[in-house]
C-alpha cells in the first residue's frame, strides 16, 4: 500500500476513522461526515502531505489525532497507544503561532518544563540552543516578547515551543502559509531537517502544491472526509532539502500529477 | 539648542494642560470679585486659598484625607481581589457562573447608596463601615470583568495547552490568569473610582472623620470654600490612585507596551 511497509511499525496509524459534528440540541450525529472510514498511517522520518480544499476535512483530521475531538468510530494508534487512553506527545503547529504573548520567548519555550510534560528539565537551556541553531535563531530573542518578533520568527519560535515538548509526531496546519516566499522557503527546508535528523513524523496539511511536492514523502489528497489516492514522492539524495527538490527534473511532473488529481477532485465537488 | 527642545514641548504640552484649569479659575474669580453675596454662595479662589493654607497648617486636612484614602485603599483591595478571585474561578464551572450571574447582577446594580444605612447600622459609624461600602462597590465590577476575561481567552491558546496534555489547574494558572490579567486591571481603573465613591458616601452619611464629614460638616456652615478644599483634596487623590494603577498596568501589562 506504501512504500514504507518495510520499516518498523507505524509511528500513527488510522483505522477506519469516523467522525460527524453534532447538531445542536440533538444526542446523534449529523448525517453529514466529516470524516468517513479514513484509513492513514505515517512512519519514522516521513513527512505525509494531505492536500485538499477548504472543507474537506484536512483540519478536523489533525483535531482528531490530536484528541482535540473525539472520533465517532475507529482508532487512532500514536506508537501502538491508544491516543485516548495514553497520552503521547504530539507537537502540533497552528497556521498562527500559538506563543503566549504575556511571556518571553525563552518562556515560551519552557513550557514544556512549566507543565510538567518534560522530564528532563537540566538539558532545557542546551535543547533550546540546539533548537535556536537549527531555526537560525538569534539568542537574543529569549529575552523578547512575541510581538516583538517578525512573522517568519514567531513561527520557528511556535515550531520550537511545540518540540520542546519532545513529540514524536508533528501536525502542521498550513504554518508556512502567512509567511513570505523566502521566509517559507527556508523555514521548509529547516523544519525538513529536523525531521529527517531527529526521525520524527510529520503530517502537512498545505493548500499549497509546490510545498506538499518539495517537503513530501507522500502525498495524499483529501475529498469529503476520505483520502485518495497516494502519492510516493522518489527520494535520491539530491533532493533531501525543499529547496533543492524543487529544481529537480521530477518536481514537474510531481506537480502536474497532483494538479490533475486536485483538479478532478474540485471539478467534481463543483458538480 | 536641540538638547532644549523636548524641555521646550513638555513645557509647551503641561502649559496646555493647565490652560483649561487656569481659565476656570479665572472666570470664577472674575464673576465673584466684589460680590459678597456671589462669594457666600460660589466662594472665591483667594477664598478656598485661605481655607486651603488653614486646613493644611492645621493638619485636618491631611487627616482627613488620609482616613478617606485608607477606607478606600482597603475597600478597593479587598474587593477587587475577592472579586477578581472568585470571577477568575468560575471559568471552572459553567454551572456556578450561570448560578452566580443573577446574584452578581443585583449586586452590581444595587446603589450603594440604598445599603449604606443598612451597613452603617450593622458595623457601626467607624471606619469599617466605609471600608464595607468600598468593598461592596467594587467586587462586582471586578468579578464580572474577571470571569469575562477568563472566558474571552483566546481559543488557540487553550488548544495549545489540550493538545500538550495540559492539566486544568495549569491552564488555568498558565493561561487563563495571564490572559485575563488586562480585564482585570480595566476593573481596577474602574473600581478605584468606586471604592473612593463608596468611602465617600459612608462619611457622608455618618461619620466623625474623613473628606465626606468635612465636606457635610462644612456645607452645613455654608462653609463653601472648606467644601471646594475637600473636593479639591478628593479629586488629587482620585488623580494619585489612579496613576499608582497605571504604574501596576505597566508593570503588569508590559508585554503590552514593549
Amino acid at each position: 500500500m506504501n512504500s514504507q511497509s518495510g520499516r518498523d511499525g507505524p509511528l500513527l496509524s488510522i483505522e477506519g476513522l469516523h467522525f460527524a459534528f453534532r447538531s445542536a440540541g440533538t444526542a446523534s450525529p449529523s448525517s453529514l461526515a466529516l470524516i468517513d472510514n479514513l484509513q492513514l498511517s505515517v512512519f519514522r522520518g516521513e513527512i505525509v502531505c494531505i492536500l485538499g480544499a477548504s472543507g474537506c476535512g484536512k483540519t478536523t483530521l489533525l483535531n482528531l489525532i490530536a484528541g482535540l475531538l473525539k472520533p465517532e468510530a475507529g482508532k487512532i494508534e500514536i506508537l501502538n497507544s491508544r491516543a485516548a487512553a495514553v497520552r503521547q506527545p504530539i507537537g502540533y503547529i497552528f497556521q498562527n503561532d500559538a506563543l503566549l504573548p504575556w511571556r518571553t520567548i525563552e518562556g515560551n519555550l519552557r513550557l514544556a518544563d512549566d507543565i510538567g510534560g518534560n522530564s528532563s528539565k537540566e538539558g532545557t537551556q542546551e535543547r533550546i540552543a540546539a533548537y535556536l541553531k537549527t531555526f537560525h535563531l538569534d539568542r537574543q530573542i529569549l529575552k523578547q516578547y512575541p510581538s516583538q518578533l517578525s512573522g517568519g520568527m514567531r513561527q520557528r519560535a511556535s515550531i520550537i515551543q511545540a518540540l520542546m515538548f519532545d513529540p514524536d509526531l508533528l501536525l502542521l496546519d498550513e504554518p508556512f502559509s502567512a509567511l513570505d516566499y523566502y521566509t517559507k522557503l527556508r523555514l521548509e527546508g529547516e523544519f525538513h531537517q529536523l525531521v529527517k535528523g531527529e526521525n520524527k513524523g510529520a503530517i502537512l496539511v498545505t493548500h499549497d502544491i509546490e510545498e506538499a511536492v518539495a517537503m513530501g514523502d507522500r502525498l495524499v489528497i483529501m475529498d469529503a472526509g476520505r483520502l485518495g489516492n497516494e502519492l510516493s514522492i522518489c527520494k535520491s539524495d539530491d533532493r533531501c532539502q525543499p529547496e533543492n527538490a524543487r529544481g529537480m527534473p521530477e518536481f514537474a511532473e510531481h506537480y502536474r500529477q497532483v494538479w490533475s488529481q486536485l483538479k478532478s477532485v474540485i471539478e467534481g465537488a463543483r458538480c | 539648542m536641540l538638547i532644549f527642545r523636548p524641555a521646550i514641548s513638555r513645557l509647551l504640552q503641561w502649559s496646555l494642560y493647565l490652560l483649561p484649569l487656569l481659565a476656570m479659575i479665572a472666570a470664577w474669580y472674575f464673576y465673584t470679585a466684589a460680590d459678597p453675596q456671589r462669594q457666600f454662595i460660589f466662594s472665591s479662589p483667594e477664598k478656598v486659598y485661605l481655607a486651603l493654607v488653614r486646613l493644611i497648617s492645621s493638619g485636618e486636612l491631611f487627616h482627613n484625607s488620609c482616613v478617606t484614602v485608607m477606607e478606600a485603599v482597603i475597600g478597593f483591595v479587598i474587593g477587587t481581589t475577592c472579586g477578581a478571585m472568585f470571577g477568575l474561578s468560575l471559568w471552572y464551572s459553567r454551572l456556578i457562573a450561570r448560578i452566580a450571574r443573577p446574584y452578581i447582577t443585583a449586586l452590581a446594580t444595587v446603589p450603594v447608596f440604598a445599603l449604606a444605612p443598612i451597613l452603617i447600622s450593622w458595623f457601626g459609624i467607624g471606619i469599617l463601615s466605609k471600608i464595607m461600602l468600598a468593598f461592596l462597590s467594587t467586587v462586582a465590577v471586578a468579578i464580572v470583568q474577571s470571569y469575562q476575561g477568563a472566558m474571552s481567552v483566546e481559543p488557540r491558546f487553550l488548544r495549545l495547552m489540550l493538545v500538550v496534555g495540559a492539566s486544568r489547574w495549569k491552564t488555568f494558572t498558565l493561561v487563563v490568569v495571564p490572559s485575563s490579567l488586562i480585564w482585570v486591571i480595566n476593573a481596577m481603573k474602574l473600581n478605584i473610582g468606586l471604592a473612593l465613591l463608596g468611602a465617600f458616601i459612608g462619611e457622608f452619611i455618618s461619620a466623625e472623620e474623613g473628606l465626606g464629614y468635612m465636606i457635610v460638616k462644612a456645607s452645613g456652615l455654608y462653609d463653601m470654600a472648606t467644601v471646594f478644599c475637600g473636593v479639591i483634596a478628593l479629586i488629587l487623590i482620585a488623580l494619585a490612585l489612579t496613576a499608582a494603577i497605571e504604574q501596576v498596568e505597566h508593570r503588569l501589562l508590559k508585554w503590552k507596551s514593549s
